[in-house]
């Protein structure tokens, strides 16, 4: 009972962004996606919620094929898929409050429960999220423009981790973030994966922070599958596009990880 | 490429029929995809709930934020057409009929025009821009990811918000432009404005009003249509938001030409249609 992906092909126009790709996540991991821009990462993402459609191949969220759903189905699906979407993406209409309790309101959500939701326990669970990501109450009644990027992406993320999703689907959760608040958003991906089981998708170009906490890490290259492999695979990989990912984190590790590294190049 | 050799002025030809069929499948490609929109919305309206307070808010705020243009416009659009018509009244000696014919072309034509191209300048572009926003910045993946319909929560509301509003300001648009005519006749044409009045009931009745609104019903559709169909279609980034708003504001104004040009003489057609069958006339 996983995500797993079958054969899925997609283009834009002339345009193949994936072709044939097929792989699966394993319950309870962490698996990162990497790729230089524009290879497709984002749009992997979007298949496994079914706002984007596969031209060709299947994606099956715990057994069913997202595309084919009806719309009950993919609703059961987006309610277990929190996704964390690159940009904020909140409302600007809603202010703080208003945007984490969003999902906490829709059907979608409330008719997995024997009731929907008070206001009073509407506010707990907020205040509990905004607390997962480091954020105060005080927040409550700002709007998304008031507050900085790196708050706005806090509460993005809040919003999405509110109705408790199973699996986690991050696309680039930490860039434009400063080194603190990245080194949080990390930690807080590794806890909740490790802590509450949940599964993990990371779509990243930071290979340091996928060497840190990914179990398995997906290359994408030219609309295919370039590598899938465990960290120390990874790391003793001869692929030159690998290489020059880990390169690139090379002056940033420490030295007995950075001999083992030059080790393998 | 063909393998036959074709002479200079047939490659001239084919050219030129390509330089003007382009455009023409480019726009029926266009239309296609308005009217594909068009009809997605219509059936969210059908198979969703309504938001009433959400349209209000955006009935009041199009309206509120279009007041003063149309306000200004129509004065100044009712004095122009006054002198034009006054011009050529006064060559007949039929001055009499300024009031009247001044009335309906306003309440026919011109008032549905100028508050459609107010409104597609205003709010069909603004409109455009801020769903185009949403789109590039994943706003509406994700409002669709947690459980809404993006069309029914962000769509519906711009939409009918603009086509009510429509109407709205065609009715303000329409008297502040009577008034402005009846200042002009009298001041500037030296006309009693008892007179300039008396034969407006004689050319603009029922059906007149009916052309205008419907008119303005059918712009209303196409400004609120296109604004949202580019934004919410639009992708790439802020150059992709920039790009939906030309395109709206282009296709606004394009459509809108062609809807005049169907919807006059649809509405001529039915109204020979009434009068021939049930003798029904009126101006
Ligand atoms: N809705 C869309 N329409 C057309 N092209 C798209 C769309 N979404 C993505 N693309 C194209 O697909 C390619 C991959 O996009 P994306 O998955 O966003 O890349 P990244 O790996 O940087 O996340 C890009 O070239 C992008 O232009
Ligand atoms: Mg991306």
């Amino acid at each position: 009972m996983s995500i797993r992906f079958e054969s899925l092909s997609k283009s834009f126009g002339p345009k193949t962004v994936l072709k044939n790709v097929s792989f699966e996540v394993s319950t309870g991991e962490i698996l990162f996606i990497l790729g230089k821009s524009g290879m497709g990462k984002s749009v992997t993402l979007k298949h496994i919620v079914g706002v984007m459609k596969p031209d060709e191949g299947r994606v099956f969220v715990d057994g069913d094929d997202v595309t084919q759903l009806d719309d009950n189905g993919l609703a059961d699906v987006r309610r277990k898929c929190g996704m964390v979407f690159q940009h904020p993406a909140l409302l600007d209409s809603l202010n703080v409050y208003q945007n984490v309790s969003f999902g906490l309101r829709t059907p979608q959500y409330t008719r997995s429960l024997p009731r929907p939701l008070t206001e009073e326990e509407i506010r707990t669970k907020v205040t509990e999220t905004l607390r997962l990501v480091n954020l105060g109450t005080d927040i409550f009644d700002r709007y998304p423009p008031e507050i900085s990027y790196g708050m706005q992406k806090r509460v993005s993320l809040a919003r999405t981790l509110a109705p408790g999703p199973t699996y986690l689907l991050f696309d680039e959760p930490t860039t434009g973030l400063d080194p603190i608040t990245t080194n949080a958003v990390n930690d807080l991906i590794f806890e909740l994966s490790r802590k509450l089981k949940v599964t993990s998708v990371v779509v990243s170009h930071d290979m340091q922070c996928a060497l840190k906490i990914a179990d398995r890490v997906l290359v994408l290259d030219q609309a295919g599958i370039l590598a899938l492999q465990t960290v120390p695979e990874i790391k003793r990989s001869r692929e030159p596009l690998i290489r020059d990912f880990l390169a690139e984190t090379l002056a940033l590790l420490p030295p007995e990880e950075r001999a083992e590294l030059e080790a393998h190049s | 490429m063909s393998s036959v050799k074709s002479s200079p002025s047939l490659q001239g030809a084919s050219g030129l029929a390509g330089a003007l069929l382009g455009p023409i499948t480019h726009t029926l490609h266009e239309v296609g995809g308005l009217v594909l929109f068009l009809k997605l919305i219509l059936k969210t309206a059908l198979t969703t709930r309504g938001n009433t307070p959400a349209i209000l808010e955006q009935v009041l705020s199009i309206c509120s934020r279009s007041l003063a243009t149309v306000v200004f416009a129509g004065t100044f659009v009712g004095a122009i057409i006054v002198l034009q018509f006054n011009a050529v009244l006064l060559v007949y000696d039929a001055q009499i009929f300024l009031g009247g014919l001044n009335t309906s072309a306003i309440v026919r034509e011109i008032g549905p025009l100028m508050i459609t191209f107010i409104l597609a300048g205003k709010i069909g572009a603004f409109t455009a821009a801020e769903l185009g926003t949403m789109r590039v910045t994943e706003q509406i993946d994700a409002v669709e990811c947690l459980g809404t319909n993006p069309v029914q929560y962000l769509v519906l509301p711009r939409f009918i918000g603009i086509v009510i509003s429509s109407l709205i300001l065609l009715a303000l648009g329409i008297m502040i432009s009577m008034l402005g005519s009846t200042f002009v006749a009298t001041f500037l044409c030296g006309m009693n404005p008892l007179q300039y009045m008396s034969t407006i009931t004689r050319f603009v009745g029922v059906w007149t009003l009916f052309c205008g609104a419907a008119k303005s019903l059918v712009y209303g559709l196409i400004v609120g249509g296109v604004a949202c169909q580019k934004g919410y279609t639009a992708r790439g980034g802020a150059r992709g938001v920039g790009t939906a708003v030309t395109q709206a504001a282009l296709y606004m104004s394009l459509f809108v030409i062609l809807a005049n040009y169907i919807t006059s003489n649809s509405l001529n057609w039915i109204h020979d249609f009434l009068g021939a069958a049930l003798g029904w006339v009126d101006g």
